[in-house]
């Protein structure tokens, strides 16, 4: 009896640890983008591509899982590519027909680690940042490496660029801007705190908005680096503000909701806060602002701060909703479906996606 | 019972933070950040410890005891009445047959949070480091100590290892072994060898061949080391530096109450003592 509660004990821990280490593995939440006609939606061992008309599939990739995991956004560029970095033991960065859900290159590039962040492209090169704090150069057409940066902790935001200069988050508290034509660092901006989430560029690409754990957006010149001016927050501003005009749209993951001017740095609104932690960028809409919340709902609220519509969608949602056509995509995270199409009144959810 | 999981392991994750904090975020400060949790641990569990030792003694003797040898062939046939006779024994010596488990039972909760904390506080994934920073008590008087902006990213390196993934020392010469995909797993070799040492150090001498924790205890000294120097290899190396230090703190704890046997991992040592009888 002693014998059998004994080993009893030790298959309970055996199945527990083995339930635990989920987590070790980088099994993050779902990274969606989208365009006139498809989403492509990166999930677990798969990324998928959604026919927006209906939320059908159109293909899948690969055909079978392998050693992938697809947790960040897939990248579409301007030739006609979709990248995709697995954050899987393979560390491969894929390039597939968006048509066809087939390989463009001969081989994925393999990284020394994890692909957390969605890789930039400018121009005909692909610039990647890695999980082990480097970042890569990579030639657009075949994947092919043409130099490496080392800059710091991990890279988990996707860079952002004035056209000049790459500006690249860490987890190390700094916002790195690195010149490619020289390939070194330009600036480094101390932000106080990690920096997980993507930085975003002004539309004359003076300056360039970024937030981190010390509950501060911050606005720098992309030139120098100089901190233009710094906004608090109640919380951790996860992912990259929306920019709309002269606002920026943040949120953060107690759940606040901020109108803040791009050139002042100041709160234009009252406490704005749905119903739960919002992790994704906010997405702006034609008459304001929408976000989705942990809770599993997307909320839109006027140029005011009041509020136009919500919806329930399901799950607990992480992810950045994206806007196609008429439809506002939210790839929810512990729901029985991958993605819904909302229609962007918020009357109604038009679809959901399960997989098949 | 979801919540009140994962209150304890921020409650893990707050300590192991704290005492990181306090040892400066610097280059192995993680590593010996577990080492001092499980000292703490292991301070705090000592008396359950102790309690297991006594019980497992007490058990172990009674295994050699006359009396008890007696009802067992007396009535080996009747196992109702045996099992009357040796509720009777338990109570006329103050044994509690279930002393020895507790301790153990209570310990496995333990291990779990601790290794599920690990993972927590190095945050691997953005999920996961959400969850970190969910799970950081917000606490004024806490705030210098615990403050997230700070302690993010964590160190995760203690010597040679990453302690958020499973550890090897890379083969010379680019070679790989698909079996052993990080390479020499040297701290599985020590976790199993000094999981061997505690079970057979702490392990008494029986003189009875048909005494059943006897047996148990020698399976368990083979199957234990093997089931935990294989969950070193494959899972977070932060775990096997609990279990190390777990480990010889165990037997340290054993030698200061005069219950190790050395003789047992000598060959052919651990010469039991002759029966007594009562």
């Amino acid at each position: 009896m002693k014998r059998f509660a004994l080993i009893s004990l030790v298959l309970l821990g055996g199945i527990l640890l083995s339930a635990c280490s989920a987590a070790a593995q980088s099994i993050s939440w779902p990274g969606l983008s989208a365009d006139a006609n498809h989403a492509y939606l990166a999930k677990g061992q798969f990324v998928y591509a959604v026919r927006l008309s209906d939320g059908s599939k159109v293909w899948q990739y690969p055909a079978s899982g392998g050693s992938q995991v697809f947790d960040a956004s897939p990248v579409l560029t301007p030739d006609g590519q979709l990248l995709a970095g697995s954050a899987g033991s393979d560390n491969g960065l894929y390039s597939i027909d968006p048509a066809t859900g087939k390989d463009k290159w001969s081989a994925p590039f393999t990284g020394p680690d994890h692909w957390i962040a969605s890789p930039l492209v400018l121009q005909n090169t692909i610039y990647a940042p890695n999980n082990n704090g480097t970042l890569y150069a990579l030639n657009l057409a075949t994947g092919g490496k043409r130099w490496s940066l080392p800059l710091g902790h991990s890279l988990w935001g996707t860079p952002a660029t004035d056209g000049k200069l790459i500006f690249v988050p860490s987890l190390d508290h700094f916002l790195y801007a690195v010149d490619p034509q020289a390939q070194k660092i330009a600036w480094k901006a101390d932000l106080g705190g990690a920096a997980a989430g993507s930085p975003v560029v002004s539309a004359d690409g003076k300056t360039v908005y970024v937030s981190s754990s010390a509950k501060k957006l911050f606005a720098l010149d992309t030139t120098t680096g100089s901190i233009q001016w710094t906004a608090n927050t109640t919380d951790w501003v996860w992912n990259a503000p929306a920019l709309s005009g002269d606002t920026l749209f943040a949120s953060d993951i107690s759940g606040n909701v901020y109108s803040i001017g791009a050139v002042n740095g100041k709160n234009a609104w009252p406490v704005v806060q749905p119903d739960g932690p919002v992790t994704g960028s906010p997405l702006a809409i034609q008459n304001g602002v929408a976000v989705a919340t942990e809770s599993g709902f997307v909320y839109a609220f006027d140029p005011h701060g009041a509020s136009l519509w919500n919806i329930g969608v399901g799950g607990n949602i992480y992810t950045s909703p994206v806007a196609s056509g008429n439809l506002i995509l939210v790839a929810p995270l512990n729901a029985d479906f991958m993605l819904a199409g909302v229609s962007n009144d918020g009357k109604q959810i038009l679809w959901k996606f399960t997989g098949k | 019972m979801g919540a009140i999981w994962d209150q304890f392991v921020s409650l893990f994750t707050n300590v192991l933070l704290l005492i990181y904090n306090f040892l400066g975020h610097g280059g192995n400060a993680f590593g010996v950040s577990i080492i001092l949790f499980t000292m703490l641990i292991r301070g705090i569990t000592w008396p359950l410890n102790a309690q297991q030792l006594k019980g497992a003694k007490a058990m172990q003797d009674l295994q050699n005891d006359k009396e008890w040898q007696d009802i067992q062939k007396k009535y080996a046939k009747d196992r109702e009445k045996l099992a009357q006779e040796q509720m009777r024994i338990y109570k006329d010596r103050g044994i509690n047959p279930f002393a020895s488990c507790l301790p153990t039972l209570i310990q496995f909760p333990i291990i779990i949070g601790l290794y599920q904390s690990i993972i927590r506080a190095l945050a691997a994934s953005p999920l996961g480091l959400l969850q970190l920073a969910r799970s950081v008590y917000q606490v004024s008087w806490l705030s210098p100590f615990l403050n997230i902006a700070t302690l993010i990213p964590l160190n995760s390196r203690f010597l040679w290892m990453d302690l958020g993934r499973p550890e090897g020392i890379p083969f010379p010469g680019g070679f790989t072994l698909s079996f052993l995909p990080y390479g020499f797993p040297t701290l599985a070799i020590i976790v199993a060898l000094t999981t061997y040492l505690q079970t057979k150090l702490t392990m008494p001498p029986s003189t009875n061949p048909g005494d059943q924790t006897a047996a148990m205890n020698s399976m368990m000294s083979i199957y234990m080391p093997l089931f935990l120097g294989w969950l070193v290899l494959n899972y977070a190396s932060g775990l096997a530096v609990y279990f190390v230090t777990s480990n010889v703190l165990g037997i340290v704890q054993y030698a200061m109450m005069g219950r190790v046997n050395w003789r047992n991992v000598l060959p052919g040592g651990g010469k039991p003592a002759p029966a007594k009888k009562k």
